[in-house]
Formats: C-alpha cells, structure tokens, sequence
C-alpha cells in the first residue's frame, strides 16, 4: 500500500517537474527571441568595416576590434579602418554630458514638482478632477504637435539648442507622469498617520518633509528611475531643439550616416553606450519595486 | 518692546520675527496654493502657450524664410485647414499610422496576454525571465530602431535564417518594399512594446480575486470557460486602459521610422509624426504644420473621450 501510494506522488511529481521544465524552457526561447536584436548590436559595434556587411553574419566576429568605441571620442585615431572613415565627425562627448547634465536635472525637477503636487491633489484635491487629467494631455498628443509652436516660441525667447531649454522642454513633459505615479503612492500612506502629526502641532510642511516623504522614498525612487530613461531616451524635441551646443545622445546616435552609407560599427557602439545608464536604471527599478508599477490601477 | 525671547517653563523656543507672516506662510492655506504652483506654471509655459500659439499659426500663412516675425504675418483663415484636409500625403499618412498602431497593438496585446498567462505559474528562474522580458522598454528608441534596421538588412541575421532555415534562395529585401518595411517598423515597435503589455497585463491578472475562480472550479468549469467567463471580464477594465495607453504612444511614433526608414522607401512609411515634422522642420512650412497639428489634436481629444466612455461607467 505504501509503495502503490509513492508511486502515484512519483509521477505527480514527474508531471509537475516536466510542466515547470517545458515552462522553462519556453521562456528561455523568449529570451532568446528578444535578446537577438541587442546581441546583434553588440556584436556589429565590435566588428572591424569589412565585416559589417559580412555574409554569412557571425555573431562573433572574426577580428573583434574596440576601434569602434574609441572612434567615438577620437575621430581619426587609430589610424586606418574606421577611424579614416569617421575622422571629420566630432567626438561624442558634448553629446554624453550634455546628456549626463540634461537627463539628471530634468528628472529632479519633474519628481519634485510633481510630488508637490501630487501631494497637493492626493490630500486637498487641488485641482478637482479636471486638473491632474489635463496634465496628462501633455502625453496623449503627438510632441511634433508641441514642437511646431514650441520652435517659434522658442527662438523668440532665445532657449533654442539650449540645456536650460530642452531641460524646461523635458522637465514639463514628464510631470505628468511624476505626478501621477506619486499621487498613486502617496495614495497609499493612511492618512491618519499624517492627522496624528497634526494633532501634535506640527505644521502642513512638517507633516509632508518629515512624515509623508520618507513613507513614500521608495516609489520617489522608480519615479525618478522612471522619468530619467524618459528623459534620456527622449528623441524629438532633441532632434528639434538642438543643433551643435546641446545636442544629445540619441541624436548623436542618428548623426553616423555619410555619403558612402552607415557607418554601423561606431553607431552600433554609441547605442551600446547609450543604452548603459538605462538598463541601470531599468535594474534598479526592479529591484526597487516588487509588485512591479501599476500607476495605481490596480491596489495591492 | 517685549523681548523676543520666550519665558515660558521648559523653553519656547523665540518668536519669529513677523509673526503674522510667519503663520500664514506656515498656515494651511498658502500651503495648498503653493503646492501645485510649480507644476501648474510649468503646464502653462508648455501646454496653453504654445497650444495657442499653434491654434493662432495655423490661421495665418507663415514660413520662416519669409523673413518676418510670426506676429507679422498675414491672416490666412482656414485656408491651410483646406489645404490639409485635400493633401493626399496626409491622408495617407493617417491611414498608415492608424494601420500600423493597429496591427502592433494588437500584436503586443495578444502576445502580452499569452505571456501574462504564461508566467501565472511559477517556474524555475522566472524572476530572471522577467527582468530580461522587461529590457526592450527601458533601451532608447534610437537603439532599437538601430538594431531592428542592422537585423533586416539584406546580409543580415533574419535574411540568413530565412535562407538557411526556410530555404528561400535570396533574401527579402526588406526595405525596397513598403508592405515589407512597414512590418519591419511594427516589428520593431511589438518587441520594443510588448513587455508593456505584458506587465500590465501580469499585474492585474495578479490582483483578480481568486474566490470567483476557486468557485468557478469546484464547480466544474473547464479552464477556458474560467478564463472566457470570469477572468477575462474581470480584466475589462485594465485591459481597456493598457490598450489606450499603448495606442495613443503608438499613434505618436517616429522615432523609430526616422531611424529605420527615414519614411521611405519615397514616403511610403511615413507616420503622420514624421510627416508634420519633416513639413514643420525641413521644408519650413510651420502655418500649415501647424493647421495639421490642430487637426490632429482635435481628432486625438474626441477619440479619447469616446474610449474612456466604457470605463467611466463602471466606475
């Protein structure tokens, strides 16, 4: 009897352990399926010019080179391949800080005021129910629709191919989604907490610094996470409002096309370059939030 | 003058110097003005502004070159609206965008939804899986439009698949074909997106109440119909949210024409994006940009409304 009963669980178990491999290795060819693009890119952005067009492709190259990466920031050196091919570009590196300059302090600026006034519509409803919706008709319209008054706008105000603009530019596009995100999380902090705070005498700022901020850090982190691959992603208005002193990454990225064609092994290295501090970010949110973001659709 | 300095037992601590002030600007009121001023500053000087600019640029005829300043230009009235509204290019381009945003969110919605489902179950190294599902998102769209055009390029990886797997004799020349190019960019667009769907999807499968379900087994319900019937209705609402979430973004694409095709072969991918760009921005046609820019939001603002009907009702 015992044994008839083991070898029931036995195959039970068989049965569960051949659903959780086949699942398993599903998702596995998922993965595969998806990360195709991205180990194409790397491998084109390690490839000397005469394999880039290489047939049969390789995914390892034959000679891999850094030369692509390095041509990014010297333009002609190392002498010969690429570097010739490239010399009258620029370096990248105006593009990287500004980049680096832009997309931090946009971000800052669009969690902060959004959280203030997400704070502001979560617990006084400032606004009604017609404000915070209105915010987010900056991100249902096309942004070529904002370009086109924004240009002359612009230029009549002297924040053309500007940081300071295209940060203005970023910062009020984002807001939006700053603001809903952290009205979903402050949402969740019980207002009776903050109501015991005031009944002890402290002011509405005390309250919102000292109590509600650190209750909500976490989601001010993916929030800030969130708007800065935003941000830093951000191709159009660059592309629009940039031209030589403020130019970004993205834009760069489009720039390496010349009279003989692509150049793929320096573009391909920049897209790798300019996808770091993303997939960072994207690590990071991860780690940051479980439950993974909902926007506050959906309570826990 | 009475000293600033509090007697009172166990120390009061000073009063500030104007006191009045001082409790109205620590006061309820001025704090919930103050709150949301930044914001609503910044909605102004990017949104109301510049919508009426656009609204009053597209009444008159004005292009950069003319050399004058906007302000100066002469009235037009409705005629670039005219104009608009006869121009093939644009029709096309409308047609086109809504075709691709249809077909792509389709795609992303059926895919997300499989996996969602797929992923309801625990496996081994899910967590993993998950993080390497949710990449395609987070990278710029530039990279991915890089990728996908390096990818379909007629020595390219997906060429030699076709060829060694499928044995076709010569690869398809991916972008000399407007059908074909048109694919390669909702491809691009569905790999980038999908993950979308999917973590919305995911989470609010994850939120349903399981006692509907539990009852509807001990009941005797076969999967499908617990998934037909209870499941399903029960994500009506997330679901309608994700998709116009996604179909609005995807409406707006260009990023990834603009790498991939550059609209082309001629203008045969052009999105309606790229089209008031290229007339706002390269042939300097910013009034009639302009015209069509107000069109768009017009039409975008009334579909919206007649989506988020559904939703208002259950709510």
């Amino acid at each position: 009897m015992n044994e008839e009963r083991s070898r029931e669980g036995r195959s039970k178990r068989f049965m569960t352990l051949l659903g959780q491999a086949s699942r398993w290795l599903g998702a596995l060819a998922i993965c595969l399926v998806i990360l195709l693009p991205v180990v194409w890119v790397l491998s084109i952005s390690f490839k000397p010019p005469q394999e880039w067009l290489a047939y049969p492709p390789t995914i390892i190259p034959v000679e891999a080179t850094s030369s692509n990466y390095i041509v990014l920031f010297q333009p002609g050196n190392p002498v010969g391949g690429v570097a010739t091919m490239v010399s009258s570009a620029e370096p990248v590196t105006k593009a990287l800080i500004n980049s680096l300059l832009i997309a931090p302090v946009a971000t800052a600026a669009s969690v902060t005021i959004g959280f203030l006034a997400a704070y502001a519509v979560s617990r006084y409803r400032v606004g009604g129910t017609f404000m915070p919706f209105f915010t987010l008709t900056t991100r249902m319209f096309p942004p070529v629709a904002f370009a086109v008054p924004l240009l002359v706008y612009y230029r009549t105000l002297g924040l053309i191919d500007t940081r300071l603009g295209l940060i203005l530019m970023y910062t009020g596009f984002t807001v939006a989604f700053s603001l809903w995100m952290m009205k979903g999380f402050i949402d969740g902090v019980p207002r009776h907490i903050e109501e015991a705070a005031v009944l002890d005498g402290a002011s509405p700022w005390r309250v919102l610094f000292t109590i509600t901020l650190p209750l909500v850090r976490g989601g001010l982190a993916a929030t800030a996470l969130f708007v800065f691959i935003l941000n830093w992603t951000e191709f159009l208005f660059a592309l629009v409002f940039t031209s030589r002193e403020a130019i970004t990454i993205p834009v760069q990225v489009s720039h390496y096309v010349g009279a003989v064609g692509r150049f793929y092994g320096p573009q391909a290295a920049l897209g790798v370059v300019a996808s770091i501090p993303v997939v960072v970010a994207g690590y990071l949110i991860q780690r940051h939030l479980v439950t993974g973001f909902t926007f506050g659709l959906v309570r826990e | 003058m009475a000293s600033r300095v509090d007697r009172r037992l166990g120390g009061g601590g000073k009063k500030p110097l104007f006191p009045r002030l001082v409790r109205g600007i620590k006061g309820e009121g001025f704090f919930r003005g103050i709150l949301p001023m930044p914001m609503q500053l910044l909605l102004w000087f990017l949104l109301i502004i510049p919508t009426l600019i656009v609204l009053y640029l597209s009444l008159v005829a004005w292009e950069p070159r003319m050399g004058t300043d906007w302000w100066q230009a002469p009235f037009a009235w409705f005629r670039n609206y005219g104009y608009v509204l006869s121009d093939v290019r644009f029709w096309q381009a409308i047609v086109r965008t809504i075709g691709v945003v249809g077909v792509a969110v389709a795609l992303e919605f059926s895919i997300g939804l499989g996996l969602a489902l797929f992923f309801q179950r625990d496996f081994f190294g899910k967590r993993l899986f998950t993080s390497v599902i949710l990449y395609p998102m987070m990278l710029p769209w530039v990279v991915v439009g890089l990728a996908f055009y390096l990818v379909f390029l007629e020595k390219g990886p997906v060429n030699y698949m076709l060829i060694h797997f499928l044995g076709l004799k010569t690869g398809v020349a991916w972008y000399h074909y407007p059908a074909l190019a048109l694919s390669t960019i909702i491809l691009a667009d569905v790999w980038q997106w999908t993950p979308f769907m999917f973590l919305i999807l995911y989470s609010g499968l994850g939120a349903l109440p399981r006692d509907p379900v539990e009852a509807a087994l001990t009941l005797g319900a076969s999967r499908w119909q617990i998934f037909r019937f209870i499941t399903m209705p029960m994500l009506k609402q997330v679901i309608i949210i994700a998709l116009i979430i996604r179909g609005l973004e995807a409406f707006k694409i260009f990023d990834l024409v603009f790498i991939m095709t550059g609209g082309g072969p001629g203008t045969a991918t052009e999105s309606i994006s790229l089209y008031i760009y290229r007339l706002g921005f390269v042939y300097g046609q910013l009034s009639y940009a302009a015209a069509m820019a107000v069109l768009i939001l017009v039409s975008i603002s009334i579909i919206t409304r007649l989506a988020v009907r559904p939703l208002e009702y259950e709510a």
